[in-house]
């Protein structure tokens, strides 16, 4: 994809979401950015994980309330599998206590089990999800099948995100997966820090606006140099989540392009999720101190942001989680010699932070 | 905030090529004997600059007829960071080969220029960095050091603090006063280079908390500079200045310097493993991997002879928080005592990181400083 057309990409993204239409995902659908990651021949608009990735950090500087993310993969994941188009497709994880159980009776096959707050899992079409093992399977199951029970949740933000329990059910379609649970939850990741880079972006733009603004003993609060310097922490923190996050979103593209190592292994991708969840935490905490009490209270918009920072930080492995599948996998590289050398291959293309 | 956004590093496949050669070149040493090179820029060791020199990787980005490589300033990043990573002893030259000499290339005269880049590319030429005084600090706008013009050349007299290697410089890129200081606090300022030989120039050491001597307090009475030690223009000292500071800022320097300690934690967790230890590691390697990327785009940005001194700021103020942050973490993930006498070498590079830590935050411009560059780029100044 050109520049130019990236740019294009962006533009209508930027305004549609700044328009804030009352049908916003209608109109979201009709320019196909659900399906932005679907190739062309297939209906969808072809788009790179990089480029996917800035337009829901577009999304995230909005605090959009649509299933973008979800549906974003939940298509790309159904056409690399070869299953027939569906309309809202969400993505599920195995609950850990009730994981999902695929059985098989002559033709016919059987889903019990459960899934654990699946995003938008109530106004989906379709739940996507992937078995546990070397087999893995690729499962849609139609949201309104018989078995199929829903209990609603949500986010900090209001976001849905329900709890979804199966009992016999029989599935819309079940196929080879393209790859293993694992690496979709670091695809699932990479959207939220996606997300949460374009969210602490305007949490800054609305900081600085707030701060030039405000005034106190008889001067805007920007000017104290206190205010300033907690401010630049939180420029510091957006800008290391904007780079994570592309870097994060690069490396899924590199692993498509033929890296078969579980995605879960990528320097790059755990990377961003740390890296832009420890950023969503300092920067939602500055800006609720140069807010002060305004910010604290339910109808200034602040809380649009924060909130959904705060929801999406914990959503498909908190830093923590991801910390610790790093840590491991950088232990286990026997490759280099060094930890240098085992995350900066000698005469490869690649560079710290891509997938390998 | 789209002037907060790096753009995406150049790769090099030069530099690639480059990588490969260096950690050949490398091969051959072993750091870790040492627990001082553990942290910082590792030793000072002019056979090993003169090594580098021969290499052809000291001043790579100099023109061939000052005896340059003729580089862009992407290679050069490959083999400076492999260098720091290997905790190679470049201490020697890395002032000269990271700012002097570009200065000098920018803004020194011809006879600069032919006179001393191809003796800093041959790793033979030291320079120290006259910039902060007594009482100034990082209000380099301050400087009372005063040149006075003179016939044939000028008359410094004034006093210079904190100047890393003084003692063992052969130059010094000095920032004085050739005007009085005006209502425009930057202007009248001037820079010179400083042959430290000259008379007049008295070097005092001053010895960190590490017990280490870097640091000294260089006074200069009626010191005697020939008119041609001026470089560039007389009263554009400042802009020079923050040109040069944005090569001091972005670097890898400024978030690899304790890398040594982190090696030496990997050692120690691959014989005891523990959940914990994964995951202090974890979390170092994703800012690590983070701010890499961000600094070899400022690196890119600089190659494109793009303003980067925000950007610069940034990877800066986030590379040495980083760096203080990483015994912080280390510490409370592996239950040791640090000892610089330890023969343990974690425990030793622990220590000698302790020590040094507080530094990072302070030298080539001290957080709060570049903080204010932040905000005022944000528009709130």
């Amino acid at each position: 994809m050109d520049d130019e057309t990236r740019e294009m990409l962006h533009q209508t993204a930027a305004s549609i979401f700044a328009e804030g239409p009352s049908d916003l995902w209608e109109v979201l659908k009709s320019v196909g950015f659900d399906k932005a990651l679907v190739p062309e021949s297939k209906g969808g608009v072809g788009v790179s994980w990089a480029v996917a990735c800035e337009l829901l950090a577009i999304a995230g500087k909005h605090a959009a309330a649509v299933p973008m993310a979800e549906a974003m993969i939940g298509h790309w994941l159904v056409d690399l599998a070869g299953v027939e188009e569906i309309e809202l497709p969400t993505l599920g994880f195995s609950s850990l206590s009730e994981p999902v159980r695929l059985t098989r009776t002559g033709d016919e096959w059987h889903v019990g089990g459960a899934l654990v707050r699946v995003p938008w899992g109530s106004a989906c079409t379709h739940i996507v999800f992937i078995s546990e093992g070397p087999e893995a399977q690729l499962i849609v199951v139609a949201r309104d099948a018989s078995g199929v029970s829903i209990t609603p949740g949500h986010n900090l933000a209001g976001e849905p995100r329900d709890d979804i329990a199966f009992e016999g059910v029989v599935p819309h379609a079940v196929v080879p997966a393209p790859f293993e649970s694992n690496s979709l939850q670091a695809v699932a990741a990479i959207t939220r820090s996606a997300l949460m880079a374009g969210a602490i972006e305007r949490a800054l733009t609305l900081t600085v606006d707030y701060a030039n603004m405000r005034v106190q003993f008889g001067r805007p609060i920007g000017k104290f140099q206190a205010v300033q310097q907690n401010i630049a922490v939180l420029a510091t923190q957006a800008a290391a989540a904007r780079a994570a996050t592309e870097a994060g979103s690069e490396a899924i593209d590199d692993w498509i392009a033929g890296e078969n190592e579980s995605l879960m292994h990528s320097v790059a991708v755990a990377s961003a999720k740390i890296r832009t969840g420890e950023a969503a935490g300092e920067a939602a905490a500055i800006a609720h101190q140069v807010f002060g009490a305004i910010g604290f209270t339910e109808e200034h918009e602040l809380q649009r942001f924060t909130k959904r920072l705060w929801s999406w930080r914990d959503e498909y492995g908190n830093e923590a989680f991801w910390a610790e599948v790093l840590g491991q996998r950088v232990l286990a590289d026997e490759s280099g010699k060094t930890l240098w050398r085992t995350l900066t291959p000698a005469g490869s293309a690649l560079e710290l932070g891509a997938t390998r | 905030m789209s002037n907060l956004s790096f753009p995406r590093p150049r790769q090099s496949e030069v530099g690639e090529r480059l990588r490969a050669e260096v950690r050949e070149f490398l091969d051959d040493f072993d750091f870790r004997g040492d627990p001082h090179t553990a942290s910082v820029f590792g030793g000072f060791d002019p056979e090993f600059s003169e090594a580098l020199g021969a290499r052809g990787w000291i001043g790579m980005g100099f023109p061939q007829r000052y005896g340059g490589g003729g580089y862009g300033l992407v290679e050069r990043y490959v083999v400076l960071e492999e260098l720091l990573a290997a905790r190679a002893p470049i201490t020697a030259h890395s002032v000269a080969d990271r700012q002097s000499g570009q200065l000098l290339l920018r803004f020194g005269n011809e006879r600069q220029r032919e006179e001393i880049l191809p003796r800093i590319a041959a790793g033979k030429s030291y320079f120290c960095i006259g910039m902060s005084e007594p009482d100034s600090g990082s209000d380099l706008a301050s400087v009372r050091t005063r040149a006075t013009k003179v016939d044939g050349g000028w008359l410094v007299s004034g006093a210079k603090i904190w100047t890393t290697n003084a003692h063992r410089s052969h130059y010094m890129i000095l920032l004085c006063r050739t005007s009085p200081a005006t209502q425009e606090r930057h202007a009248g300022l001037s820079q010179f280079l400083v042959d430290m030989k000259t008379p007049g120039i008295v070097c005092k050491p001053i010895v960190n908390i590490a017990g280490v001597h870097d640091f000294n307090e260089v006074h200069l009475q009626n010191a005697f500079l020939p008119d041609e030690a001026l470089i560039g223009v007389e009263g554009e000292g400042w802009k020079q200045v923050t040109s040069e500071l944005a090569f001091e800022r972005s670097g890898p320097e400024r978030f690899l310097s304790h890398l040594g300690l982190l090696e030496e934690f990997v050692h120690v967790l691959k014989r005891q493993p523990s959940a914990e230890g994964a995951k202090a590691l974890g979390r170092l390697v994703a800012h690590l991997a983070t701010l890499r990327r961000m600094s070899r785009s400022v690196a890119t940005m600089i190659s494109d002879g793009q303003d980067a001194a925000l950007h610069a700021a940034l990877v800066k103020d986030l590379g040495t928080c980083f760096e203080q942050e990483i015994p912080e973490i280390l510490r409370l993930a592996l239950q040791t005592e640090p000892d610089p006498n330890a023969s343990d070498a974690y425990r030793a590079a622990l220590a000698h990181v302790v020590l040094n830590a507080p530094s990072s935050t302070i030298r080539g411009g001290t957080k709060e400083v570049l903080r204010s560059i932040v905000a005022k780029g944000l528009g709130l100044r």
